[in-house]
């Protein structure tokens, strides 16, 4: 199988001497185009670090990630920042949408950075898939939690990125706000053939991924789904 | 912690650099306010010794006292010290025309009047000279010596010189020393002009007492004399010019105090905005409104009591280098001035001021933080509320995106952006506001223009084009300058003349075709290159033009008219109007084609009105071609050996007349007042940089959370500068835009309504605008730098928080 992500040694350690904490120990592995992929774990153990470092948003202290084949670390800020865009998706607990931009420029925003011009068959279809059709000129704060979330979602597909990663995208939302994005996430996966990172405190939800990964201590562990 | 207040002080502790920016804006609003209105103490201080030394340390006169009259005055409570004063009009003094007066000696010190050598005239027959006469070549004489001096009826006494006294720039400048005869002299001669001067003491009501001495005395206006520019500086003045001065000083002073006001909201504002997330917690955890409120006004309180003392020190610091610049100019004019000029009214405003604005600042924000909803804190949603604008998918389509949402960052929040504009509009209408007396300072004030010369010489026989010739030549003449002076019959339209000056001569008759019959002749003045440039700056109509002079029969008229040394206006030409003169060879017109504010010579004899010309014309209207006046003006060095050569090549039918003294003492009070005037113009300036520049710190730190998403969404830091810049700028345009349209009509109205007896016009202050919007853009630029450099120093994750 095609893999589209990998680490090798990802180490992340802060602070030094007593204080000194190994967010991260050697992590190894890799992610298959098109795979679904959740992450558990209790809180504090690095989750967040790990995909804080998938994302490039933080740097490792040892190790590397590629990202369909780039190593991304050697990029500079420019560059990463570029190829963020186009190949990263981001989905955030507390959904971060622009307050002053409708729903329509909230989903396009990535292309829009990328002075690109929509597809606007493509968004249109998103947007329909995600149920937003009758809120494409509102304001996020005129929206519901949920449909703020499915903004969200739209945004990380809107540039076709090589993944997604969403940190525990249901974090702030009722069982069946949760249960809808859950399904909109996997269904995308499906249909675009998109890679998605989750992270998750829900093994309900866990259980909807190909694969799940295990982060205990700073300790990455395969808990199950299909074999690597 | 003993009580949830306690709470500020720790979160203002635990945001450092937060805290360290809001107490900046409050440190520079307090200077602001302490700085000003110290200068403004300060200023008056300087400015009463500047004006006692330059129009005499009394407050008011009495023309043609009787005894009765000066024996009820002397004796009043409110009256510190009194003296006569006699003008003799001039005599002649050992072949030298002088000017004798007399003074009773103990009002000598009132009018730095000092005995350098020998004593004051007392007994009969004795004089006192002026230093520079005393040592001249046609006097040459010492104490002791006896001169003869023949005053205007004829009669020639001899008299001994008693004493020598301090040189006066004015009298040395005219070439005429001013003799001081003993009173009993004085008093057996006619006097020109005998006043008796009044100094009250400083705590008097001098507006009352001078109403009071007239109405019980019976003492007709016309025999009062005010020394209006002291009465103006000590704040004594009913007179119309002082009180417009203090009317705009008022309004100005006011913008002053709104804009403290406006700089502190603005900062408390944008603390409290980006912290709605903090107050839901609080509300969350059970905190009411009312406690909420009573938090943000801790705050308040802790902040200014941190940025009071701060901001005064500033302040005065500001007041401390103004006054040393000034002490450093004039050791013995400002000696007893202390050096750390420590204003109460200053401090005492900056520290009223501050706790009041902080107060009133913090009120609304505090409410709004009241009404922070505790939902709020838990959905992690600080949302500010936008307006519900749908359509504004428009400006994405427009521009690209980073440019569309830097402008939608600023334009979407009305509020942030009324109160941002505000602040830097404010600051802007502050400079143009305080820019007013910029203009009333070049205009209003005497001063000595590129035209000034350091010596005249002038002569009856007239200055032939060799001897200026001459002395340009001389090694350390800057530039040589001559003047014809003449008198032609001049009538223009009768509507023309002024009112005034109809009654003053008792009725004007007026010829059928609406021309008067002249009462008086005009002065007439010839100019050359060099004059008619320099005098652009005194034009307030029309244009000055040498070609259309001589060829197209133009004229310059000049709207001020000296009339026994008291300015005023005879006629109101205006460019086009046509003017007769009388020449030998019959009535010939001329076109106004400009118009002067006023010239700087006065004519000793009583003249309608003033009109300039060349010389080309001036020969063939008067056919006089030699020069009454010729100027010369002196390179700085060696003037000495220069002023000596010139006297050269002078023979004894020439006056020479020495202005240097006159005019060092012109610039000193031009510079008193220059001064502070520009002090207010450079602190305003500075502050309004220093606040833009906190207010964009604040704004973007405020903003860290969202910059870091938009990092995370694929923003590049090229794009994340554009973005931030165009907000910036979308800010600072607002705000300029609003302070240059406020600041013009502030200054049109204060020109136009309060500054019109200087003759100042208003123009629309372009160069000012454009530096105004070059130097904010800038400034808003340049502010946004450092904040924006730490946000991107931290991680992305770091800035967005936990992702």
């Amino acid at each position: 199988m095609l893999e589209i992500l990998t680490t090798t040694n990802l180490s992340k350690t802060y602070g030094i001497g007593e204080t000194k904490v190994e967010a991260l120990k050697e992590v190894t592995f890799s992610v298959a185009k098109g795979e679904f992929v959740s992450i558990v774990g209790p809180s504090g153990s690095g989750k967040s670090t790990l995909l804080n470092m998938l994302g490039a948003l933080d740097f490792p202290t040892s190790g590397n990630v590629f990202i369909d084949g780039r190593d991304i670390f050697t990029m500079n800020e420019e560059e990463l920042s570029v190829f963020r865009r186009r190949n990263i998706g981001f989905i955030f607990q507390a959904y971060n949408l622009v307050p002053e931009l409708n729903v329509e420029e909230n989903i396009t925003l990535p292309l829009l950075l990328d002075y690109k011009k929509p597809d606007q068959q493509y968004i249109d279809e998103i947007v329909d898939i995600l149920g937003l059709a009758d809120r494409k000129h509102h304001l996020p704060n005129q929206l519901s939690g949920g449909q703020q979330q499915r903004v969200a979602i739209g945004r990380a597909l809107s540039a076709r990125p090589a993944i997604i990663l969403a940190d525990e995208p249901t974090g702030n939302l009722d069982s069946k706000n949760s249960k809808d994005v859950i399904n909109l996430l996997k269904l995308s996966v499906d249909r675009y053939n998109q890679t998605l990172i989750m992270i998750t405190h829900n093994h309900n939800y866990a259980s909807f991924a190909d694969r799940v990964l295990n982060v205990e201590d700073g300790i990455v562990t395969e808990l199950g789904g299909a074999v690597q | 912690m003993k009580d949830y207040l306690a709470l500020a002080p720790q979160y203002l502790a635990a945001h450092k650099k937060k805290t360290r920016l809001t107490i900046l804006s409050i440190v520079i609003s307090v200077a602001l306010i302490t700085g000003v209105f110290s200068m403004l103490d300060a200023l008056l201080q300087f400015e009463k010794i500047q004006v006692i030394h330059d129009y005499g340390n009394y407050h008011i006169a009495v023309k043609d006292a009787t005894d009765e009259e000066m024996q009820a005055i002397s004796g009043r409570i409110d009256v510190k010290n009194t003296g006569r004063w006699k003008t003799l009009g001039e005599a002649n003094i050992n072949g030298m025309t002088c000017a004798l007066g007399a003074l009773d000696e103990n009002f000598t010190e009132n009018l730095n009047i000092e005995v350098i050598q020998g004593k004051y005239p007392t007994g009969q027959n004795e004089i006192m000279l002026e230093k520079w006469a005393a040592e001249s070549i046609q006097l040459n004489v010492k104490v002791g010596d006896t001169v003869s001096i023949a005053v205007a009826n004829g009669t020639r006494r001899e008299f001994t010189v008693s004493g020598i006294y301090n040189d006066l720039g004015n009298m040395k400048a005219k070439g005429i020393p001013g003799v001081f005869l003993s009173m009993t002299d004085a008093e057996l001669l006619p006097a020109k002009q005998n006043v008796y001067l009044i100094e009250f003491k400083s705590e008097a009501d001098m507006i009352k007492a001078r109403q009071q001495i007239q109405t019980s005395l019976n003492i007709p206006e016309d025999r009062i004399g005010r020394n209006d520019r002291l009465l103006a500086v000590i704040g004594q003045s009913d007179y119309k010019a002082a009180v417009g001065i203090y009317q705009i000083g008022g309004i100005l002073f006011f913008i002053v105090l709104l804009a403290g006001v406006v700089m502190i909201y603005n900062t408390f504002n944008i603390s409290v905005m980006e912290r709605v997330r903090h107050f839901g917690l609080l509300r969350c955890i059970g905190a009411s409104p009312v406690q909420i409120k009573k938090i943000v006004k801790r705050e308040g309180l802790t902040i200014t009591l941190k940025a009071i003392p701060f901001g005064v020190l500033l302040g005065m610091i500001i007041t401390f280098v103004c006054c040393a610049l000034l002490k450093f100019y004039n050791t013995s004019l400002f000696g007893d001035i202390q050096l750390f000029y420590i204003s109460t009214i200053g401090i005492i405003a900056g520290i009223v001021i501050g706790f009041m604005t902080v107060f009133i600042a913090s009120l609304l924000p505090a409410k709004k933080a009241a009404q922070v909803s505790p939902v709020n804190a838990v959905t992690g949603s600080n949302d500010i509320k936008v307006s519900k604008n749908k359509k504004q998918g428009l400006l994405t389509k427009m521009f690209p995106v980073e440019i569309a949402l830097g402008v939608n960052n600023a334009i979407m929040k009305k509020k942030t952006l009324f109160w941002m504009s505000c602040s830097i509009a404010i600051s802007i209408i502050m400079f143009m506001g305080f820019n007013v007396f910029v203009d009333f300072m070049h205009a209003g004030l005497k001063t000595n223009k590129p035209y000034t010369p350091d010596i005249t010489l002038t002569s009856k026989q007239g200055i032939s084009e060799e001897l200026s010739a001459r002395a340009a030549g001389i090694d350390g003449v800057k530039k040589v300058y001559g003047r014809m002076f003449g008198y032609v019959d001049a009538t223009f339209d009768a509507a023309r003349l002024s009112d005034a000056y109809k009654e003053s001569m008792g009725g004007i008759e007026t010829r059928a075709d609406g021309l008067f019959i002249a009462p008086e002749s005009s002065w007439l003045i010839s100019y050359e290159e060099n004059q008619l440039k320099w005098a652009k700056a005194d034009l307030i109509a029309g244009e000055l033009s040498e070609d259309k002079m001589n060829t197209q029969n133009g004229i310059i008229a000049v709207a001020g008219n000296i009339r026994n040394g008291i300015t005023t206006e005879t006629a109101n030409l205006q460019p086009g109007d046509k003017v007769y003169l009388e020449t030998s060879s019959g009535t010939k017109e001329f076109t106004v084609i400009g118009v002067l504010r006023t010239v700087p010579f006065a004519d000793s004899k009583l003249n309608l009105t003033t009109f300039i010309t060349t010389e080309k014309i001036f020969t063939e209207l008067t056919g006089k071609s030699s020069y009454d006046a010729l100027d010369i003006q002196l390179s700085g060095k060696n003037q000495e050996q220069t002023v000596a050569a010139i006297k050269g090549i002078t023979d004894s039918s020439i006056n020479f007349l020495d202005s240097r003294q006159k005019n060092a003492e012109i610039d000193q009070t031009f510079l008193t007042m220059a001064i502070f005037i520009y002090g207010f113009v450079a602190v305003i300036a500075l502050i309004s940089i220093l606040n833009i520049i906190s207010t964009m710190n604040t704004s973007v730190a405020s903003k860290t959370k969202y910059l870091g998403v938009m990092q995370a969404v694929g923003m590049s830091r090229r794009q994340l500068n554009k973005m931030v810049l165009v907000e910036a700028i979308t800010y600072g345009l607002t705000g300029c835009l609003a302070g240059c349209i406020l600041g013009v009509i502030l200054q049109k109205e204060l020109i136009e309504n309060l500054l019109t007896s200087f003759h100042i016009i208003w123009k629309l202050p372009v160069v000012q605008i454009v530096m105004i919007l070059i130097f904010t853009i800038f400034i808003t630029a340049l502010s946004v730098i450092s904040p924006l450099k730490r946000i991107k120093a931290k991680g992305i994750s770091e800035v967005i928080g936990a992702l």
